[in-house]
């Protein structure tokens, strides 16, 4: 049924993936801003590895160059994958504007997601020269094209986990109306259990365990570990899979709540 | 029919909440509903190409109705079909057929220029591209959108914003329409630039329009038929001339005497009543498919000098007042002439 959603409105789609860099691109100034402080984040990430690494040479069977490679490249491509359904979607029912949206003729949350996909990618180039920086603090990069494959096609599943996943929590807001709270303690969450600030398998195994059965070590842990080699190659078939079940269950599980929480919709202001 | 209506209610749900922190806390560990009745079991029908108004007081309800004949909302009870169509369970189905416009909402992107907006539209409806070429020429001539094309939606004034929305909401050739409070706020130039249009869309193509607004200019321009609800309920649902006919039989005309004078002082004709006094203006109204205001006038003058006079035409705005204090009640008891009326 989705892929024939799909084929009907691929023109639609198209026009929602190539429109989507022209409101992002309406806040260069926010870009230019990020940029800025992410680079400033990994110079911070590096000195502290580097004094980290001072005493011993492993940690967690890492070593330093390891750890640096991977580190780096998490601060890299996680400036593009954290979505903002969950304020857009507080944006939209506070103010009222959800009940426009509802009046387009597509799905709603295809819509959404493509709008999301086309971000990613557009996010993921300009993001490039940070990608120049991380090599010049010595972050190390695979030369094998089929490493650069199972990252992609990890990292684009990985992006859908997460796009479902803030679906089911933005689903919340239909109730609550109010969203700070619920991304404060999204975006904390999901810094410290996806792997962005330290690679996963320096955790106690406790830690990890709790990790792996969020969803957000699918979107930065399992692609740059493939990407930075922490997860070597001939795993990244078994990581696909786990990464489609997420994608599947998910998938129904945010159709539902959908479905529930919108006929709850009191748009504001009516 | 294109839309049929039946036994339609909406009940909000809203959080009850006591002011003061105590309050804010009790409510987060008990909270206490109250329950809004916002439409309370109408029906209807509207038929193709028909242009229905909408019309009744803030809060009685309209804007919940359209946005559950849209599909937005999902009515509590009853149940709406558009063009044979559920809309809120059928909602993307029922979105290609249908257009509306939000007055104090937007389906234009803000910061992109009109045409781009309009483009993204012509994709979004995958309208073929020579068709959606024939349209934007029409519309650019009609609504005057040249001078607009290429500007931000931000950036328009209140007058340019709503011919863009409107643009917006018809290129699709939507069979039905809802437009909510369409003139609000805008300048006559405007209003009638917009009524047109929509009296040539609905005319050449027609599109059936459910129109809600309080300008009753649009009213009298726009529509045959008007469906007036009060407190979420229908009070009348019937031809525009019935309303008018009833309520226009009578004119009123002030008189300012010389004299102070009561109310018995002064003799007055059959099919007239006084319907105020202040001071020495005397307010009489009367029948006028029974006598005329010179009539009237010369009767009083005959008693009494008449230093000035005036005539009042009644407009809808009074008419509809009287409606909702109640006089339709009235009148219905009195005469049962409105047999369309529905309390």
């Amino acid at each position: 049924m989705n892929t024939l959603i799909l084929r009907r409105h691929w023109r639609a789609f198209a026009g929602i993936a190539e429109m989507t860099p022209k409101f992002f691109l309406a806040y260069r100034a926010w870009v230019w801003l990020a940029f800025f402080s992410q680079g400033l984040s990994m110079t911070i990430f590096l000195f502290f590895w580097r004094a980290v690494y001072e005493n011993t040479d492993q940690i967690g069977g890492l070593n330093l160059d390891q750890t640096l490679t991977y580190v780096l490249l998490a601060q890299v491509i996680s400036l593009s994958v954290w979505t903002n359904v969950v304020s857009n979607m507080g944006h939209m029912v506070r103010e009222g504007q959800i009940g426009v949206e509802f009046l387009r003729p597509i799905d709603f949350q295809w819509a959404q997601y493509l709008g999301g996909i086309s971000q990613l990618a557009i996010s993921l180039l300009l993001n490039l020269p940070l990608l120049g920086l991380a090599l010049l603090y010595g972050a190390q990069l695979p030369t094998d094209v089929r490493v650069w494959i199972a990252f992609l096609v990890s990292l684009f599943l990985g992006y859908t986990v997460i796009f479902l996943f803030d679906w089911c929590i933005a689903c919340l807001v239909f109730y609550t109306t109010e969203v700070w709270g619920l991304m404060v303690f999204l975006t904390g969450v999901s810094a410290f259990f996806s792997g962005v600030l330290i690679p996963l398998v320096m955790m106690p195994t406790w830690l990890q365990t709790i990790a792996a059965a969020l969803p957000f070590s699918q979107v930065v842990f399992v692609p740059v570990g493939l990407l930075s080699g922490t997860i070597p190659l001939t795993e990244a078939p078994a990581r696909w899979l786990t990464q489609l079940i997420w994608v599947i269950g998910l998938a129904i599980v945010s159709r539902i709540c959908f479905q529930i929480a919108s006929r709850k919709v009191t748009v504001q202001g009516g | 029919m294109v839309i049929q209506v039946e036994n339609l209610s909406k009940i909000y749900r809203i959080n009850q909440k006591t002011p003061g922190l105590g309050g804010a806390l009790k409510s987060l560990f008990r909270p206490q509903y109250l329950d809004k009745v916002a439409v309370d079991g109408i029906s209807f029908e509207v038929g193709q190409g028909e242009i229905v108004g909408y019309i009744g007081v803030n809060g009685a309800g309209k804007s919940t109705t359209i946005k559950m004949l849209t599909g937005i909302l999902a009515p509590t009870t009853g149940s709406v079909r558009v063009l044979g169509r559920d809309p809120h369970q059928e909602r993307v189905a029922n979105a290609r057929e249908i257009g509306a416009v939000f007055g104090q909402r937007t389906q234009l992107w803000w910061d992109l220029a009109l045409i781009e907006s309009l483009n993204m539209i012509g994709k979004l409806y995958d309208l073929p591209p020579a068709h959606y070429r024939d349209q934007l020429a029409r519309f650019t001539e009609m609504l005057d959108l040249g001078e607009i094309l290429h500007i931000p939606i931000r950036n328009m004034s209140l007058g340019q914003k709503m011919r863009a929305e409107l643009a917006a909401t018809l290129i699709h050739d939507p069979k039905v329409v809802y437009l909510d409070e369409p003139t609000i706020g805008l300048d006559l130039m405007v209003k009638e630039k917009i009524r047109a249009f929509i009296k040539q869309e609905n005319r050449e193509r027609g599109i059936t329009v459910v129109l809600t607004t309080h300008d009753l200019g649009d009213i009298e321009e726009l529509c045959q038929r008007v469906i007036m609800i009060d407190m979420g309920k229908v009070i009348y649902d019937g031809a525009l001339q019935t309303i008018r006919d009833r309520f226009g039989k009578y004119r009123t005309i002030t008189l300012e005497l010389s004299a102070m004078l009561g109310t018995g002082d002064l003799d007055l004709l059959d099919d007239t009543e006084i319907e105020a006094i202040d001071g020495h203006k005397w307010r009489i109204r009367f029948d006028r498919t029974r006598t005329s205001a010179s009539k009237v006038a010369a009767h009083v003058m005959n008693q009494v000098d008449v230093n000035d006079f005036s005539l009042t035409e009644p407009d809808l705005t009074g008419i509809v007042k009287q409606i909702y204090q109640g006089a339709l009640n009235d009148i219905k008891v009195s005469t049962g002439e409105l047999a369309q009326v529905t309390v």
